[in-house]
C-alpha cells in the first residue's frame, strides 16, 4: 500500500515527482530519521531496564560471579518487613503528594473561580515555584526548618506552643508525615495551576444552568466542576502519584530513610542495596517491582479517567 | 401553574460601568404569555432576562414572579428554567440525565422523573436519543434537549436566551415554529430574547423593543409594525428597514427631494423645529411617473419581491431609499426613477424621536 500522494498538474492529471513525497517515504528513510533517538533510548533506557530485570533473578555484588536465585529477590520484598515497609511508606506518601494537594487544589480552584480575586496570576506563579526548584535544594531548606532547633520549633516556642515542638525528622511518628508535607508543598502549586486552567475552561453557562436547576454549591461542584476537571485530575494524579512512588531525593537529603527505617522508600532502598551493601540482584528486583507498581497504578488511574 | 412576571422599575448596572445596562424597566408579562425581548446587541435584553433568572443582581427596582418578590431570591430557588444560547448541557450526562437533573436535585421520586422525561422526550421527538451524550447529538437535537430540560421541570417561567442563534437558517425557521407551538400548548409564561426581528414578530404574543437599556415599546407584533412609538422601533421592525429621511417642513407638508409630501399641519406643529423625520416603509414607496427622483444603485430580485435601492439628493446630502416593487419592475442600474410615498410616518427629529402622526 502506498500512501504517497501525487501532485496534480494544471491539466488535472497526476504526475509523479521525486521531490514531492510524503515525508518519511520510503519507509527505510523514516527509520533512518528515528535511528539516533532510538539508539540513545535503547542504550540508556531500554537496555538497562531489561538488564536490571535480568539481574533481579540473581544474587551477588555485581563484581564476583552472580548466582541465579529465581524469584527469591521478589519473595523477599513481600516477606522482609523492611523491604515491604518501603512500599507501604510509598503508598502513605501518595496521600501527601497526591490526595492532599488535589483536595486543597480543588477547593481553591473552585473558590478562586467563584469569586474573582485580583492577582490570581501572581499567586499561581508563587505557588508553582516549589515545583520548579531543585528537590535537593528544597530538601535542604526543609531539613533546616524542621531541625530540632530550627525555625519551626523556635516559632512554636515563641508563640507559646513549645509543647508541640518535636525533633520532626527524628521522630518515628512524625518523620514520614513531615517529609510528606514537604511533598504536599511541592506538588500543590502544580496541581493548582492545572486545575485552575481546567476550571477556567468550563463554560460559565454550565454553572448558571446548574444553579437554575436548583443546585447549591456542593451540587454545582459535583455536577459541573468535578466532571469538567476530569482530564486535569487524571494528569494531576499521574504526575503526583508517580512522584510519590519514585520519591528519592527528598528522602535521601532529609532523613536517609531514618529514624530507623521509618521513612525508607523503594527508590532509597534500590540505592542503598546497590551502592551501600552491594546487593545488586536485590536492588534490581526492588527497582523492577517499583516500576511495575508505578505502571499498574497509572494504568488504573487512566482507566478510571476514561471510564464513563 | 403559569405565573405573571413583572419588572417593577428595574435597573441593572454592572460594576465599573457608568451607564446602566438596563434602566428603569417597567414591564409586565401576563400569565401564559409569550413575550419577546428584542433589540440590537448591547441593548440590555439578555441582562433583563438574566435578572429574572437571578443570574444578574438587580441594582434598583423589583422583580415579581406571580405575587412573589424574587428580587433577592437566589437563582436556584426561583423556579424558572432557562434555555441558553449554547444550550449548556452537562457534557458527562446522558440526554435523560440532563433533562431529569433538576428533578433529581429536587428529590423527585425516580419513577416520576422517568415518566416526565419520557413525556418531554416524546413531545420533542428525542425518544431515540435518551441514552446518548450531548456530544453525540446534532445542533438541533441539542437545542431540543435544552428545551426538554426546561419543560421537564414544569417551572413557573421559561426564559430563553437566543436559543436558535446556533442553528442554521433552515432549521432555525422550523424550530421557531415548533417552540411557538409548544409554548402555546404548555401555556407556561415565556420570556424570549432575540436580536432577530423576524423571530420576534413571528413568535411573540407581544414584543418588547429595547435600545440602550431603555424600553422603547411593548406591543403586539402587528401594532409594533403599524404604530411604532418612535423612529428606532420603526427602523428596527420590518425588513428591509423603514426609510427615514430628515426633511424640511414646507408649506402643505414636508419636502422629500423636491416632492412635497402632504402632512397635516397639526402634526407638524408638534415638532419643535422646522425639520422632521419622514418614515416610509419600502412597501409604501411606489414607483410613479413623477415624484422624488431616485438614482438606482442596486436591484435585489428575491422572486416574490424586488427591492430597489436608490440615492435621493436632499439639501442635507444624499440619502439611500429602498422601495419594494412588483417582481416584473426592474429598473436599470444608474437610471433615474420617481417614487411617491403612499403612506408615511412623521417622527420628531430630536431626543427620543417620538412618532408625531
Amino acid at each position: 500500500m502506498s500512501l504517497t500522494s501525487l501532485p496534480v498538474s494544471a491539466g488535472g492529471r497526476r504526475t509523479p515527482s521525486p521531490r514531492k513525497r510524503v515525508p518519511g517515504e520510503p519507509r527505510s528513510v523514516a527509520y533512518l530519521y528515528i535511528l539516533p533517538a532510538l539508539l540513545i533510548y535503547a542504550a540508556f533506557v531500554f537496555f538497562p531496564f531489561v538488564h536490571s530485570i535480568y539481574l533481579s533473578f540473581f544474587e551477588g555484588n555485581g563484581i564476583t560471579r552472580m548466582e541465579f536465585v529465581g524469584i527469591d529477590n521478589y519473595v523477599d520484598i513481600v516477606r522482609n518487613p523492611i523491604l515491604r515497609s518501603a512500599f507501604v511508606h510509598a503508598l502513605e506518601l501518595i496521600v501527601f503528594y497526591s490526595f492532599l494537594p488535589i483536595a486543597i487544589g480543588l477547593l481553591l480552584a473552585s473558590a478562586l473561580h467563584r469569586s474573582r480575586i485580583r492577582g490570581v496570576a501572581f499567586y499561581r506563579t508563587a505557588l508553582f515555584l516549589p515545583y520548579v526548584i531543585a528537590p535537593t535544594a528544597i530538601a535542604v531548606i526543609w531539613r533546616w526548618i524542621l531541625a530540632p532547633r530550627g525555625p519551626l520549633n523556635s516559632f512554636l516556642e515563641a508563640i507559646g506552643l513549645g509543647f508541640l515542638a518535636q525533633p520532626w525528622l527524628g521522630d518515628f511518628t512524625w518523620a514520614l508525615p513531615s517529609v510528606g508535607l514537604v511533598g504536599t508543598w511541592i506538588m500543590f502549586g502544580l496541581v493548582l495551576a492545572l486545575l485552575l486552567a481546567g476550571v477556567q475552561k468550563i463554560p460559565t453557562e454550565l454553572y448558571e444552568a446548574a444553579r437554575l436547576d436548583g443546585a447549591g454549591p456542593w451540587m454545582e461542584f459535583r455536577a459541573v466542576t468535578l466532571p469538567g476537571l476530569r482530564y486535569e485530575l487524571v494528569v494531576a494524579l499521574v504526575l503526583t502519584v508517580t512522584a510519590a512512588l519514585r520519591n528519592f531525593d527528598i528522602i535521601y537529603v532529609m532523613t536517609s530513610g531514618g529514624p530507623g527505617n521509618a521513612t525508607v522508600v523503594p527508590s532509597y532502598l534500590v540505592y542503598q542495596q546497590a551502592f551501600k551493601v552491594s546487593q545488586i540482584g536485590a536492588a534490581a528486583a526492588m527497582g523492577t517491582a517499583l516500576i511495575l507498581v508505578i505502571i499498574a497504578v497509572n494504568l488504573l488511574i487512566s482507566r478510571a479517567g476514561r471510564a464513563d | 401553574m403559569p405565573q405573571r412576571v413583572a419588572f417593577d422599575d428595574v435597573s441593572v448596572t454592572y460594576p465599573g460601568m457608568d451607564s446602566a445596562a438596563v434602566s428603569h424597566l417597567d414591564l409586565e408579562v401576563a400569565e401564559g404569555e409569550f413575550l419577546v425581548l428584542v433589540g440590537p446587541s448591547g441593548c440590555g435584553k439578555s441582562t433583563s432576562l438574566r435578572a429574572v433568572a437571578g443570574l444578574e443582581p438587580v441594582s434598583d427596582g423589583r422583580i415579581l414572579i406571580g405575587e412573589r418578590d424574587v428580587t433577592k431570591v437566589a437563582a436556584k430557588d426561583r423556579d424558572v428554567a432557562m434555555v441558553f444560547q449554547n444550550y449548556a448541557l452537562y457534557p458527562h450526562m446522558t440526554v435523560a440525565e440532563n433533562m431529569g437533573f433538576a428533578l433529581k436535585i429536587a428529590k423527585t421520586p425516580k419513577d416520576e422523573i422517568r415518566r416526565r422525561v419520557a413525556e418531554a422526550a416524546k413531545l420533542l421527538d428525542l425518544e431515540d436519543y435518551l441514552e446518548r451524550r450531548p456530544k453525540a447529538l446534532s445542533g438541533g437535537q441539542r437545542q431540543r434537549v435544552a428545551m426538554g430540560r426546561a419543560i421537564v421541570r414544569e417551572p413557573q417561567v421559561f426564559l430563553m436566551d437566543e436559543p436558535l442563534s446556533n442553528l442554521d437558517a433552515k432549521l432555525r425557521v422550523q424550530t421557531r415554529t415548533q417552540i411557538a407551538t409548544l409554548q402555546r400548548r404548555i401555556g407556561t409564561t415565556t420570556i424570549y430574547v432575540t436580536h432577530d426581528q423576524v423571530e420576534a414578530m413571528t413568535m411573540g404574543d407581544r414584543v418588547a423593543v429595547l435600545a440602550d437599556g431603555i424600553l422603547q415599546q411593548v406591543a403586539s407584533p402587528d401594532d409594533l409594525y403599524r404604530e411604532p412609538a418612535n423612529a428606532f422601533v420603526a427602523s428596527f421592525i420590518g425588513s428591509p428597514s423603514m426609510n427615514l429621511v430628515d426633511v424640511p417642513v414646507v408649506d402643505g407638508g414636508v419636502d422629500l427631494g423636491g416632492l412635497v409630501v402632504p402632512v397635516e399641519r397639526a402634526v407638524l406643529a408638534k415638532a419643535s423645529s422646522d425639520r422632521v423625520l419622514l418614515g416610509v416603509r419600502p412597501e409604501n414607496l411606489r414607483i410613479a411617473d413623477d415624484g422624488a427622483a431616485l438614482t438606482v444603485d442596486l436591484v435585489e430580485a428575491l422572486g416574490a419581491d424586488t427591492f430597489v435601492y436608490g440615492t435621493l439628493q436632499t439639501p442635507a446630502g444624499p440619502v439611500t431609499l429602498v422601495a419594494r416593487t412588483q417582481p416584473s419592475v426592474r429598473p436599470a442600474l444608474g437610471s433615474t426613477i420617481h417614487v411617491r410615498p403612499e403612506s408615511c410616518y412623521v417622527f420628531s427629529p430630536d431626543g427620543t424621536q417620538d412618532r408625531l402622526t
